[in-house]
């Protein structure tokens, strides 16, 4: 039989599940983004992969989709015996702890204990180090350079937050770096930012003008709380620098793919042609484009008509009617936004069914990877474990 | 009555996971509020420009606009924002520009947490402290509301002044972000609706948001929204009627080129999403005890003007 698009779509889906060692999965809010990264890892885990999914959304939805009541900055191996008790593969699990993570950094490449003490007890750093939006990307990508050096695992699906912020992400390498490059970097380690040290005597005419600018935006105070704050990181730039360049490489290297989710909402399809064209100007290799919950067509394959009337009075033949005029109408809607996507990305997309309930469990998650991988996997899977699932499934 | 609580406040800022509708109901509230009179301006940030869709209109930018009669519109970027507040504070038109074409300045801004967040939200400060004109006691706007962005990040969001007031406790990062504090905390100014849908992880967020800005920030949410609910469409006896027909495997012409089938596998969907609307009703009734304004879902062909004047009503009468 011929593949459809739609097969074709997932079949490179599945091949990237098998090949690829870091995948990227990224969208907008709720368009069940989590939940295909982890049903992603679940498949590749079944295929016979070491995977560890992990999510840097500070929302512990991941938790939720795997059942769990919460996840640790950690990895935790799941238990796959009771959907999957023969998989060949293992599936871990976790979310990112900013805090945590920016700990570890510091632990391992602070040059001295006193550096370590210095930057740690800095009340600035206690601050961007837990509760600052923005850090959470920085710190997704140190743990990402790490968790692909992990040896524990040879793939990595990385759950991402919402659009703009995933974006973010991605471009949190380049940020880094741009940062830690000009004199950006060097103006806050001047002496004159420094406690105790601070005199207005500038040398030159443009830094007495910065300073005064900076002073008026920002306060002195913040300035030499900054300053100090970078002066007790001196010693590890070139570590961050060399990370965020690994990080970038990384991102657009062969062993890496990105996954895009969206819904079939307007708003939700007309982020992921923007999100496309965005990635695509990166030079980051996409390996699977889908759109989740689609709603069905009521009156696609009706298949024929009988002849004879429907034993139902007439009440409830109009209320029935009615319900399918609506659900027509959102597929309809659903159709043109899909359309419009479809007509701008080279790559097929998948389109994975609206399902009855939620899915929140692992087995939930095994339904959406047998739908999104549907007819597109690589080589078939023995004859007698796939009969096992179905009736893991079933019960 | 919901809506009587809401507009008596002048900030009312909609937080939830993404995918709820936060835009939509956004819009919504911001049109009902304009109905009764009020001049109302809704903020959204860094956002593809929906609201002004939703209403039919142009596309906003990063400049107050007015959409309908008293209905304004405004799309902050934060780069803009404070681009911005460089130019108030540096009056110098040629030194604005110098400042602002600095690669240490692009940079430091690009690459500094918190502080994106931060410029926002005091923008939306200035907004809501703003006259009519030079010589009036009138605030030039009743009501700003506030798409915020989806949970995780919408709650970083609202931390970043608490954040910044601790990182920076003097000068006028510091001072300016415990004012910002102070407007959200203070329930006579400020209202933070929670916005959610009758599914598992919508649910679960909207808990999570309550008990951290409960126990984190010191704000109490005002109310929930519970968007996208499917009403009941059948009697009982019709439910009956439906299962017993499935589970026969009926079939028939239901009408010119329509099978009963197909429409008893519709009827079967909306059943299951109607229970699913009953049980997180019932559950958040339970575990989060809030004012609760339930929206229908739209079956529209197109989310435009004539749905979201829908849920405005819906919104007047709850």
């Amino acid at each position: 039989m011929k593949p459809t698009r739609a097969d074709r779509g997932s079949r490179a889906l599945a091949a990237a599940l098998v090949e690829r060692r870091v995948l990227v999965v990224c969208g907008s809010g709720g368009v069940g983004k989590t939940t295909t990264a982890a049903a992603l890892a679940l498949q590749a885990a079944l295929e016979g992969r070491q995977v560890l999914v992990c999510t840097i959304d500070p929302a512990r939805r991941l938790a939720t989709s795997l059942g769990l009541a919460s996840l640790e900055g950690r990895p935790r191996r799941l238990d796959l015996t009771r959907v999957a008790p023969r998989a060949a593969g293992t599936l871990w699990a976790m979310t990112l702890d900013t805090r945590r993570t920016f700990d570890a950094i510091v632990e391992k490449h602070a040059s001295s204990e006193a550096a370590r003490r210095r930057i740690l007890d800095n009340r600035f750093y206690r601050q961007v180090s837990s509760a600052l939006a923005g850090s959470h990307e920085y710190m997704a990508m140190e743990k990402l350079l790490e968790l692909s050096a992990d040896e524990r695992f040879d793939l990595v699906v990385l759950d991402t937050p919402p659009t703009r912020h995933a974006l973010d992400f991605l471009e949190a390498p380049d940020r880094l770096m741009g940062f830690l490059d000009t004199s950006v970097l060097r103006w806050f380690l001047k002496p004159y930012f420094v406690a105790g040290r601070l005199t207005l005597k500038v040398a030159t005419r443009t830094g007495a003008f910065a300073l005064e600018l900076a002073d008026r935006f920002l306060g002195l105070q913040f300035l030499q709380d900054l300053s100090e704050f970078f002066l007790a990181f001196e010693g590890m730039y070139e570590g961050f620098k060399e990370r965020a360049a690994k990080v970038h490489e990384l991102l657009r290297g062969e062993d890496s793919g990105f996954v895009l989710v969206a819904g079939p909402a307007r708003a939700t399809l007309d982020e992921a042609r923007y999100f496309y064209r965005r990635l695509r100007e990166k030079d980051m290799t996409f390996v699977g484009l889908i759109v989740n919950r689609v709603h069905p067509d009521p009156m696609a394959d009706a298949g024929p008509v009988p002849r004879r009337p429907a034993p139902v009075d007439a009440d409830l033949a109009r209320a029935l009617l009615r319900l399918m005029e609506d659900q027509g109408r959102v597929a309809r809607r659903e159709r043109r936004g899909i359309a419009r996507l479809e007509g701008e990305v080279a790559e097929p997309l998948i389109l994975v069914p609206e399902l009855d309930a939620d899915v929140h469990d692992l087995r939930g998650l095994l339904q959406i990877g047998e739908l999104v991988l549907g007819g597109g996997r690589v080589r078939p899977r023995p004859r007698r474990r796939n009969a096992e699932l179905q009736a893991q499934g079933r019960r | 009555m919901l809506l009587d609580d809401l507009l008596s406040r002048r900030l009312v800022i909609l937080s939830g996971k993404g995918g709820t509708g936060k835009s939509v109901v956004g819009t919504a509230l911001a049109l009902a509020a304009g109905e009764r009179g009020k001049r109302v301006l809704l903020v959204e940030i860094d956002a593809p420009l929906e609201a002004s869709r939703y209403l039919g209109a142009e596309p906003v930018g990063t400049r107050e606009a007015e959409v309908r009669p008293g209905l304004f519109t405004v799309n902050l970027d934060p780069a803009a924002v404070m681009d911005e507040y460089v130019r108030s504070v540096v009056r110098v038109d040629l030194l604005a520009r110098r400042v602002l074409q600095s690669p240490v300045y692009r940079r430091f801004f690009a690459a500094a947490p918190g502080l994106p967040e931060l410029m926002v939200l005091g923008k939306i400060m200035v907004l809501e402290e703003a006259r009519a004109s030079r010589f009036s006691a009138r605030p030039r706007y009743d009501l700003i509301v506030v798409d915020a962005p989806a949970t995780g990040h919408g709650l970083s969001f609202l931390k970043v002044p608490l954040a910044a007031s601790r990182a920076v406790p003097v000068g006028p990062i510091g001072h300016n972000a415990r004012r910002i504090l102070a407007m959200l905390q203070d329930a006579a100014r400020t209202a933070l609706v929670l916005v959610a849908v009758p599914e598992e992880m919508a649910v679960v967020e909207a808990q999570e948001l309550r008990d951290a800005a409960v126990e984190e920030l010191g704000i109490a949410p005002a109310a929930l929204v519970l968007n996208q609910c499917h009403q009941r469409r059948f009697t009982g006896e019709q439910e009956a009627e439906i299962l017993r027909l499935v589970a026969e495997g009926a079939s028939g012409r239901l009408a010119r080129g329509v099978g009963l089938r197909s429409a008893l596998a519709a009827a079967r969907r909306h059943l299951r999403r109607r229970k699913l609307t009953q049980f997180y009703q019932a559950r958040l009734r339970r575990t989060l005890p809030l004012p609760t304004v339930t929206l229908p879902y739209l079956f529209d062909e197109d989310i435009g003007p004539s749905s979201i004047e829908r849920l405005a009503r819906r919104l007047e009468a709850a």
